[in-house]
């Protein structure tokens, strides 16, 4: 995965460098905004990681140039400025996230990998532990067995697993299946922890949220 | 002004327009009443004068002595007067003076010695005060030898003193009708004057400490506008080097995520460069170290933001707590699942919502959550409660932790005061709770729980 790193600060990219080659992204390195904009313009990146604060251009302006040259490819604002204006005026810029430094890499790494995943929508067949998720087949299986679920079932796990790690509200769910029927969920919650025993997946029930899909201790 | 709190403007405008007022009327009134006086006196001594010497005429030298004619209108000058019956008019001839020759003989003799034709008047007491005049005369006629004669007519000085009093009355009483109203007016005419500067003080006196607008004052004559301009330059000013103050703070602030971004991210990879326990652990120390200031910086960036003027750019809406409080809860679960705590949400009453800043309420409710996640401990169970009490909207973030004892609970909420020495955190958090609270005309505080644990409540009023 071809990733461009605009970062002026030395030691953060240089640290950010490693940490994402060890996360499998090959790295190219901008310390500037002026770079970073013809790298972006002039290469085939497959997702971006840009700080606001550069020299030489800013990176509000370098996003913007890109964005109006027509480059599509996932952009992520890291930044050190976290006021609500500035979020929203790099999101306006055509910034796809916001991370705030400092950051934990885990959440860096989960994020672009989300980016990537919405650049590529449910064609790709997603895993997680023992399940993989066939989107375009519409297929699941646990530990290369095929597991039966009905079309409400694939949905909610399908967003679990899309959203995991964080919690899953009713209300999404409900939007999910586009209809408001709360009072069956937890017999489909219940059916669908049977269903992902043994897959070192399991459905927490967090009270008064909703729902959340995390990896048990043993796999 | 020599007193260390000075008088009232208005008392001592009032004092000083109006004490010279009195004192010249006082003045004046005593002037008129001696100008009265002193014309009572020449319009009696005149009168008198006059009886005197027709009753000198009367008199005539003959070779055996003096010859007195009194007829009826001499007598009728020295008679009572009709007007007044209180008058009293007594006469003495004497010859040579002092020798009674007609009249009373009550009559006290002149002070000094009386010239010639030239009449003394002087008071007396006959048994009444009384205004006497004397007049000594040579009286010389063929045959006779001159005779040396004193005519003196005393009238009671009563009148005389009525009529003066009467003068001044008619002059005074008008006067102090004339004071009375100007008075009033001086009274009224201060009171317009210093309105301007009521207001002024008016404004000055309901100001927070931290509100530094500038002074309204719509209208104000040029003295007090000067001085409103003066008090609304020196808050300018105020206003200007606290802006100033907190654009460095944050900037500072921002300039520090970097470097201690990149200190966390090298500490991290050389934590997984290494094996070495001893070195491990030290590694481990400088991340902590790395994560705890970035999260002081973030608090110190989050407190510039509840400043009140940052408060008011931020804009006042009508937040939804139920929405709120899901939204941060549900962000929360990570964190809490990562430190083995179970969190929760239980709203008692839905559809409840405050007057707000959202961002802000949002801050503290994800620092009283990140608080009991990082004080509860691995197992506790933690759980936000949205509920309507009375007016207010009450946030509680109940553990079944180990609590807090009395004594840290107040002082919880004081900046960089930590309820334990070790994590992450800065000792920032409820102090910014409570500051966030208070702004929104709440208070926040720690209560302990039943059976044990501790209660974080964010009290707000209900919109």
């Amino acid at each position: 995965m071809n990733l461009l790193l605009a970062e002026d600060d030395a030691l953060l990219a240089d640290a950010l460098q490693q940490q994402l080659l060890n996360a499998s992204f090959k790295v190219e390195w901008a310390e500037n905004g002026a770079v970073a904009e013809y790298l972006l313009k002039k290469q085939d990146f497959d997702i971006a990681i840009l700080d606001l604060g550069l020299p030489m251009v800013d990176g509000l302006t370098v996003l913007k140039r890109v964005r109006e040259a027509g480059r599509t490819l996932p952009i992520l604002v890291l930044t050190a400025l976290d006021a609500l204006e500035h979020r929203v005026a790099g999101l306006q810029a055509g910034a796809d996230d916001y991370l705030t430094k400092p950051f934990d890499f885990p959440e860096l790494e989960a994020r672009l990998h989300a980016l990537l995943r919405r650049g590529r929508p449910a064609s790709q067949a997603q895993q997680l532990r023992g399940l993989t998720l066939d989107r375009a087949a519409r297929r699941a299986s646990i530990a290369g067995e095929p597991v039966e679920l009905s079309p409400r079932e694939w949905t909610l796990l399908d967003l679990l697993l899309t959203e995991r790690d964080r919690v899953v509200t009713k209300a999404q769910i409900a939007e999910a299946w586009g209809s408001d029927d709360g009072g069956s969920l937890e017999v489909y919650i219940h059916r669908l922890r049977k269903k992902l025993e043994g897959s070192g997946l399991a459905v927490r029930t967090v009270r008064g949220l909703g729902y959340l899909l995390e990896a048990t201790s043993s796999p | 002004m020599s007193k260390p709190a000075g008088r009232s403007l208005h008392r001592q405008l009032l004092l000083w327009l109006l004490l010279p007022q009195i004192v010249l009327w006082g003045v004046a009134a005593f002037g008129a009443y001696r100008v009265a006086s002193r014309h009572a006196d020449e319009l009696v001594d005149a009168s008198l004068l006059q009886a005197a010497r027709a009753l000198a005429r009367q008199i005539r030298p003959t070779a055996s002595g003096l010859f007195v004619d009194l007829p009826r209108s001499a007598q009728d000058i020295l008679s009572v007067n009709p007007a007044d019956p209180d008058e009293r008019v007594i006469y003495m001839v004497s010859s040579p003076p002092g020798q009674l020759l007609l009249g009373d003989a009550r009559m006290p003799a002149p002070p000094g010695a009386p010239r010639l034709n030239e009449p003394v008047f002087f008071d007396a007491t006959v048994p009444e005060p009384m205004r006497v005049v004397s007049l000594d005369l040579q009286l010389a006629a063929a045959g006779a030898p001159d005779s040396a004669l004193r005519v003196q007519i005393a009238r009671s000085s009563a009148p005389r003193e009525l009529l003066a009093r009467r003068m001044l009355l008619d002059t005074a009483l008008p006067l102090s009708l004339l004071i009375a109203l100007m008075s009033m007016g001086v009274w009224a005419g201060i009171r317009k004057g210093l309105k301007p500067l009521a207001e002024l003080q008016q404004q000055m006196e309901g100001r927070r400490a931290d509100a530094l607008d500038p002074v309204q004052l719509q209208a104000a004559p040029p003295e007090v506008r000067a001085l409103a301009g003066a008090v609304n330059e020196l808050l300018g000013q105020v206003q200007h080097s606290l802006a100033t103050q907190r654009r460095f703070i944050s900037d500072a602030a921002h300039q520090l995520r970097t470097p201690l971004a990149g200190l966390k991210s090298q500490a991290e990879l050389a934590l997984e460069a290494t094996s070495d326990p001893a070195l491990r652990q030290r590694l481990e120390r400088v991340r902590e170290s790395a994560v705890r200031s970035a999260r002081l910086v973030s608090q110190l960036l989050t407190l510039a933001r509840a400043e009140p003027e940052a408060v008011a750019a931020q804009g006042w809406a009508a937040v939804d707590c139920g929405r709120l409080v899901r939204e941060v809860a549900a962000d929360g679960v990570p964190r809490a699942l990562a430190a083995g705590c179970d969190l929760g949400v239980e709203v008692v009453h839905e559809g409840l919502s405050v007057q707000g800043v959202e961002v802000l309420l949002r801050e503290a409710l994800i620092n009283l959550i990140d608080n009991a996640v990082r004080y509860a401990g691995t197992g506790a169970t933690i759980t936000v409660k949205l509920r309507r009490a009375g007016d207010d909207v009450w946030i509680d973030v109940e553990d079944n932790g180990p609590g807090l004892a009395l004594d840290l609970r107040e002082r919880a909420f004081e900046r960089f005061v930590r309820g334990s020495a070790h994590g992450e955190g800065c000792g920032l958090g409820l102090a910014i709770v409570r500051e966030i609270a208070e702004r929104h005309g709440g208070s926040a505080e720690l209560l302990p729980a039943a059976p044990k644990g501790c209660i974080a409540r964010l009290t707000l009023p209900a919109a």
